[in-house]
């Protein structure tokens, strides 16, 4: 098979009926766009830690209003991760008005470590507790990467494909992209996608060894979950929505040095255009991933530029979140639609989400606002 | 979209019974038990110490370009069943890095070991004096990105976390990114490593055996945690054919679905629907299966669980039905992996994989059930399935047939 014989397809637009966010920022699109323009108003800080916190801004939610979005039975071994989650898919499902619907429906989960809270408390406990095995049981289950998914699918009733996603800073972006798959394949009539992160000590000390990110970029958390369908079926139900999902390409370029990635990611976004149908004259507005990392900053301004051939208005989600490594490209996609919110209505209306990762992996999803 | 037929060419096993799938293979048809003494971490405290560890792996053996210095066991087990994989489907690697090829694998723990190191250090000297080389290496998307860097893979580059189930997950995906037209190939499967907090958290359950492994019978105890990569080359079967190459079998088509009930207790109906889901995907009838590989984890709540959920998808007559964890114990994320290959071996060679360890069928489990006690038997296998249960309630069938 000769190079590039798998030219895909023209992909079918899905449309987003639904979107729930909790951020540094606050909880819905609404703070988002305010967060855009100046930082979170009012971020909480991370809980106290006995191994202090690097010297890096964190941006940890103002509050996790929890009883307000998911009353109070049935929550008592279900971690911070996952109630973050949980908060965003009520949200959402309660804005497509699919709540008690769900047997049709999918959960696709971007994260590449788990809720690392629970992960490190479980394996901290085989260190520290009198016998090793003595691990605390109702932890256990959440220890697996996937309780995230499964929770939001007992809770929810959702009862079709249930997946979780690990491509580092492009997770979300490949979980879009696998809802996309699973939808097109029959394999669920909708699909409740999004990413979470959480800041946690390890995840901050994490960051500042892995020397990715500028001294001043702020470590944030947050999620932010969509329910997508396909738009003709949507259309054809009467339902509207926020925003179209076009296609969403992805590929690893991790052997290869920042030129390297930048072609790499270049020739992604032209992929996603193609697929799209969509010009690069007709890109407004790109909502990018990499702002304050020192290294993929410049691979991803790089890019776009070499992929669009001019410079397109961006959009720094991070400015408004934080850091949200495997949640950022769900951030990303909520920063735009939040974006969209604000401005009247024609224009822009066609906008690119990507992403590039220190780990190679590179993505760019095709969103066009929905009139 | 062009809806393309997938073959499956090239199989990668690294196992507590063999490296390589020949050498898998042998030992599969044998009921050989992998099991032994833990020597992956200090077992001291532990009352049970016994698990399926692969002591011979040589990653810098079988590797070509990766720093194994690098890379986490989870990751050096998937890259290494990956390159085994593609030496045994005679493509070109040049020709693979050309195309448009992928790897999505998957995995339950992650890169627990360096997790495990980590937290190792943490402990005993803070946060802030984590070696920073761990840090790339501890996400879990690292396994599959992996296998990416050694083929140098430019396509999909994903781990599929979703607990005991992901490779069949990983390998239903891979299918459809090649049925589509989204990928040229792909390398699909999972990989997981032995660690303290998994053999930990088994115990604490309740559900670890204490030596031996015995999914099916009456005296069974529970899982044996259990280590290894396994990995699948999918290929559009017209290229396949086009280039004479030796063709395993066909990826008929796969079922997912969602129990949406409990954490950790699963669901027959929910997974009995799996099935039927599996079958109407793949177009075939339960009366065409002729083997099914078995989640058959080794504790009584999979035993009847599963086989209830088998008899209510295929009612009085079972095809044989084995669990290859009887010898390799609970690989976990590669878990379906390794059971995907048994089943393309026994298509191609025409066996029926054994469940080792059976001394006694536990006769709970209801009449007409043959797990092939022990031993290999010879048998023409047309469609096999293969059945993969998880935490979260996440069931993944897939279904292999042989080609017409």
């Amino acid at each position: 098979m000769t190079a590039g014989a798998a030219v895909a397809a023209p992909v079918r637009p899905l449309l987003v009926t639904g979107c729930g966010v909790v951020s540094p920022a606050g909880v819905g699109l609404a703070p988002l766009a305010g967060a855009l323009e100046s930082g979170p108003a009012a971020p909480g800080a991370p809980e106290d830690s006995p191994d202090g916190y690097p010297p890096q801004p964190l941006w940890a939610l103002p509050e996790l209003p929890v009883a307000e979005h998911l009353g109070t039975k049935g929550l008592r071994h279900v971690d911070r991760f996952t109630l973050m989650a949980l908060i965003a898919c009520r949200s959402a499902l309660r804005q497509a008005g699919a709540e008690g619907d769900g047997a049709d429906i999918g959960v696709v989960v971007a994260t590449s470590t788990g809720s690392l809270r629970t992960l490190s408390e479980v394996a901290c406990d085989t260190v520290l507790q009198e016998k090793p095995y003595m691990v605390n049981p109702g932890n256990f289950p959440n220890v697996v990467m996937n309780a995230c998914g499964g929770q939001i699918a007992i809770k929810n009733g959702l009862r079709a494909v249930n997946s979780t996603i690990s491509g580092g800073q492009v997770s979300s972006l490949a979980a879009v992209r696998f809802a996309r798959t699973a939808i097109e394949g029959g394999r669920a009539s909708r699909v409740l996608v999004g990413g979470v992160e959480e800041l946690v000590p390890i995840s901050a000390w994490g960051w500042h060894l892995s020397q990715a990110l500028d001294a001043e970029a702020p470590i944030g958390e947050g999620t932010a979950m969509f329910l997508l369908e396909d738009a003709e079926a949507a259309r054809e139900a009467g339902r509207t929505g926020l925003a179209e999902v076009l296609a969403c390409e992805v590929g690893y370029h991790g052997v290869d040095d920042a030129d390297g990635r930048a072609r790499g990611l270049a020739a992604c976004v032209g992929r996603a255009l193609s697929r799209s149908g969509v010009l690069p004259d007709e890109v407004d507005v790109v909502s990018v991933g990499a702002a304050g990392h020192r290294d993929m900053e410049a691979v991803e301004e790089r890019a776009l530029r070499a992929a669009l051939g001019r410079d397109v208005p961006l959009i720094r989600a991070a400015t408004a979140v934080g850091e949200c490594y495997s949640a950022s490209g769900a951030l990303q996609l909520a920063a735009l639609l939040a974006s969209w919110q604000e401005a009247p209505d024609g224009d822009p209306r066609t906008g690119l989400v990507t992403s590039v990762g220190d780990d190679g992996n590179v993505g760019c999803l095709v969103v066009r606002r929905w009139l | 979209m062009p809806d393309r037929r997938v073959a499956v060419t090239g199989l990668g096993a690294v196992s507590c019974i063999g490296t390589g799938v020949e050498a898998f293979t042998a030992a599969i048809r044998e009921g050989r038990n992998g099991a032994s003494e833990i020597s992956s971490f200090d077992t001291d405290g532990f009352p049970y110490t016994v698990a399926c560890e692969v002591k011979d792996f040589e990653p810098e053996r079988l590797l070509r370009r990766i720093d194994t210095a690098r890379w986490g066991r989870s990751a050096l087990f998937a890259a290494a069943a990956a390159r085994l994989a593609v030496e045994d489907s005679g493509l070109d690697p040049g020709d693979l890095s050309a195309a448009r090829t992928g790897s999505i694998m998957g995995t339950t723990a992650g890169e627990s070991q360096v997790l495990m190191e980590v937290v190792d250090q943490w402990m005993s000297q803070g946060l802030k004096a984590v070696d920073p080389r761990l840090v790339p290496m501890a996400p879990a998307s690292q396994i599959a990105n992996a296998v990416s860097a050694e083929l140098h893979l430019t396509g999909d580059s994903q781990t599929i976390p979703t607990a005991c189930s992901a490779s069949n997950m990983a390998l239903g995906y891979a299918y459809d990114l090649v049925r589509t037209g989204q990928a040229d190939f792909m390398l699909a499967g999972g990989a997981d490593a032995v660690n303290r907090s998994c053999h930990a958290g088994f115990y604490r359950l309740g559900a670890l055996a204490e030596k031996v492994c015995r999914p099916f019978d009456v005296n069974r105890s529970g899982i044996l945690t259990g280590e290894g990569g396994a990995v699948l080359v999918l290929e559009p079967l017209e290229h396949a054919q086009a280039r004479g190459a030796r063709i395993y079998g066909e990826v008929l088509g796969y079922g997912v679905n969602c129990d949406a009930k409990h954490m950790v207790n699963p669901d027959a109906s929910s997974f009995a629907e799996c099935i039927r889901i599996a079958h109407r995907f793949a177009g075939v009838e339960a009366s065409q299966v002729g083997y099914i590989s078995a989640h058959g984890t080794g504790t009584r709540t999979n035993d009847i669980t599963e086989v209830t959920a088998v008899r209510e998808a295929f009612g009085d007559h079972i095809p044989p039905i084995s669990s290859v964890k009887s010898m390799i114990g609970h690989t976990m994320g590669a878990a379906s992996a390794f059971g995907a290959i048994a089943c393309l071996k026994a298509i191609q060679e025409g066996f029926l994989p054994p469940t080792a360890n059976l001394e006694e069928l536990d006769p709970a489990l209801g009449p007409g059930l043959d797990v092939v006690p022990n031993v290999a038997r010879p048998g023409r296998v047309d469609v096999a399935q293969n059945q993969g249960l998880a935490f979260g309630g996440n069931n993944v069938v897939t279904v292999f047939g042989r080609v017409a």
